[in-house]
């Protein structure tokens, strides 16, 4: 039993503080503003992240990546979730886009878009979520018709994150609907830029850029364009989720904020005088990101997938910290809890963190579905 | 990272289950509470087991091997104080007590006591009779400080807290353990409940909880071999305020899925729940070990990832 995560666990985290402190400053608040330079400020890290080969570090070397391991893309996640993702909207490209490409993507799909993601050069979004298909993808309704030596696609998506940023999509659609559910879908690999797709963001707490409706109508699709086999997108879909299936370390920014609020209110001689049950609260949720940190660990570590429900449960407990953690720290700011802008406590951080806490359980798979995991391996299935 | 537990320990958890099951499991916990005497059945039962020999303060597999004992101990309700006799200090054995109040578990036993509270302070004990038949914490009897016996290492009081946590962890599982086989098998409405949503989602919140508290409890254990004696100590209060935590929302599920019947003692989550109550709430509340650790949070003694220890 060893719960160190390597020898070079801790020279890694201290780099990648140092190459954070250096180039992100302390106000930001991630590429979700309606600055766009904070946008910029994340292309900017993620090439210098490509220039000393931590983008990637977790691709294997013969796609350019480092050849690390799970640990070193676990810590890797961990430190960019804990500074709010300076990396941006290109975790995504890193973490699931790259990898299915690498599993199921031709020669010529690896060669085209593999490496402006090493390099820190291209955005992607994923279009999934429909509006009558949330948690249930495989009932999804954007149909790709057949239509001369490709398709044409015509539906609608929704909570589409970073759609506007991105210059491409990994987009779910129907190509048969006749089909079972697992051979019903298709992905499709489509420049944004091209004609029939229009954009449109949501306004939301979470703030711009987060969810976005994306309309399709008349969108021309090639068998190039098509990841995997056709009919095999729930198989690449189910790949894709496997690659990130303990979820964004939530845990790691919790436990940031929490120790900077704790210095600020320390600093001010107010953390002496929270009520009892604020401190109660506050260790109990410290402890709860302990447990959280260690189950996505059990579950990085059960790559094989021996326990199905290690993921799930990691999810759930890291979901609800997060949501929990809101509460605390906004309890324990006082009155300046909800002021926003880079002048307010933690340049804005708490009332950040509230308003994208509330998605946490639902983003990525929501809770609902990862009690449906947990409980069918403890009681099996429902029907 | 490998949160395995040791090959060794969980061969001595399991032979300790086989020897203990033998007993009577948890209706010989029962028997127990009528029957006073029918406890020193247990002794030559963990000397089978070559408990004497087994020494918590050597190594980590030996206190690992010794918390999965603890770990069977409260699945199987033994009516016997476990984490004393493993922590015995000059051949007594050591309860943690709040000085003000102590209770010790099973004090009643034949045997010389040293109380010790959560900073290490100790006395000798003494312990009276079994006031009379309690519901919960069957076994509890009061006691008074008598000599003091100056302090013992945190460490000591640390490992109790830890091997504690365990016996708690063990009685959880076997609790749920008995819920699920329920759940599968009770059909209401024309359907076993476990087809109920509202059920399973209760089933898997309650079980994301107690894998939290294995993981925790494996974690807590590891640490002692490689944290600072203050860390240690921290993570000790930390693991066993959660490990009540838990047994208070695990247990609440397990009684409503039960209904009636979990209230009986003649299901064990009722024996169960009431055996664990001494553990759950002593030697001190949980919300007095949550006090505790606020200053651990300040230092930085519990550590997270991103605390700053008052030394660095």
């Amino acid at each position: 039993m060893d719960y160190d995560l390597g020898a070079d666990a801790t020279a890694l985290r201290t780099r990648l503080r140092q190459l954070i402190h250096a180039y992100v400053p302390d106000d930001f608040l991630g590429a979700c503003t309606d600055d766009p330079a904070d946008l910029e400020l994340c292309n900017q890290f993620c090439r210098v992240l490509a220039e000393q080969g931590l983008l990637c570090l977790a691709w294997p070397e013969e796609f350019g990546g480092g050849g690390g391991d799970v640990w070193h893309q676990t810590i890797v996640r961990e430190e960019m979730w804990a500074h709010h993702e300076p990396r941006g909207p290109q975790y995504m490209g890193v973490n699931w886009v790259g990898p299915a490409l690498m599993r199921h993507g031709t020669d010529a799909q690896r060669a085209k878009h593999l490496p402006p993601i090493a390099a820190g050069d291209v955005i992607w979004c994923q279009g999934f979520s429909e509006p009558e298909a949330g948690s249930d993808l495989a009932s999804l309704r954007t149909r790709a018709v057949p239509d001369g030596d490709g398709w044409l696609v015509t539906g609608q998506k929704v909570w589409t994150s970073y759609a506007l940023m991105a210059q491409w999509c990994v987009l779910a659609t129907c190509t048969d609907p006749e089909a079972a559910s697992d051979k019903r879908i298709t992905l499709f690999l489509v420049p944004m830029d091209r004609a029939g797709i229009e954009v449109r963001p949501i306004p939301s707490m979470l703030g711009p850029h987060h969810l976005n409706e994306v309309f399709i109508d008349g969108l021309r699709v090639t068998p190039d364009d098509v990841l995997g086999d056709v009919g095999a997108g729930w198989t690449v879909m189910r790949d894709a989720l496997a690659y990130e299936r303990v979820g964004i370390a939530r845990y790691a920014r919790c436990e940031s904020l929490l120790q900077r609020l704790l210095e600020v209110l320390d600093d001010d001689g107010r953390w002496e005088t929270l009520a009892p049950a604020l401190h109660a609260r506050w260790v109990r949720a410290l402890i709860d990101l302990r447990v959280a940190r260690l189950l996505a660990y059990r579950a990085v570590g059960d790559s094989s997938g021996v326990d199905p429900a290690a993921a799930a449960v990691a999810r759930i407990v890291t979901t609800t910290c997060d949501q929990n953690v809101a509460e605390v720290l906004v309890d324990a700011a006082g009155p300046g809890a909800l002021d926003a802008g880079k002048e307010a406590l933690l340049h804005g951080a708490i009332d950040d963190h509230w308003r994208y806490a509330q998605a946490a359980t639902v983003a990525s798979g929501t809770i609902e579905v990862q009690r449906m995991l947990v409980s069918r391996s403890v009681l099996g299935s429902s029907r | 990272m490998n949160s395995a537990l040791p090959e060794d320990a969980v061969a001595y958890g399991e032979a300790a289950r086989g020897r203990l099951v033998r007993l009577g499991g948890v209706d010989f916990g029962l028997r127990a509470e009528a029957d006073r005497g029918a406890r020193k059945e247990v002794r030559a039962a963990l000397s089978d087991l070559g408990v004497g020999e087994l020494d918590v303060r050597a190594d980590l597999d030996q206190f690992l091997a010794a918390a999965q004992l603890c770990r069977v101990s409260g699945a199987l309700c033994l009516p016997w104080p476990v984490v004393a006799e493993l922590m015995r200090v000059d051949g007594n054995r050591l309860a943690l007590i709040d000085a003000s109040s102590p209770r010790v578990d099973h004090g009643d036993l034949d045997d010389e006591w040293i109380g010790s509270d959560l900073d290490g302070v100790t006395h000798q004990l003494h312990v009276g009779a079994l006031p009379r038949q309690a519901k919960l914490g069957p076994f509890l009897v009061p006691a008074r400080l008598g000599e003091p016996r100056g302090r013992i290492p945190s460490d000591d009081v640390t490992r109790h807290l830890v091997l504690g946590a365990w016996r708690i962890l063990g009685g959880l599982e076997a609790a749920l353990g008995q819920v699920v086989e329920h759940v599968k098998a009770r059909k209401q409405f024309g359907q076993a409940l476990a087809q109920f949503q509202v059920v399973r989602f209760g089933i898997a919140d309650a079980s994301v909880a107690l894998r939290g508290l294995d993981e925790l409890a494996r974690f807590t254990s590891w640490r002692l071999d490689v944290a600072e004696p203050a860390q240690r100590s921290a993570d000790a209060v930390a693991l066993r305020l959660h490990a009540a935590d838990t047994a208070r929302s695990v247990l609440r599920t397990c009684h409503q899925m039960l209904g009636a019947i979990g209230f009986c003692d003649e299901h064990d989550v009722s024996v169960i729940d009431r055996h664990l109550q001494a553990l759950l709430r002593g030697p001190v509340s949980g919300e007095t070990l949550a006090m505790r650790l606020v200053p651990a949070v300040r230092s930085g003694e519990f550590e997270t990832l991103f605390s700053v220890t008052s030394h660095s």
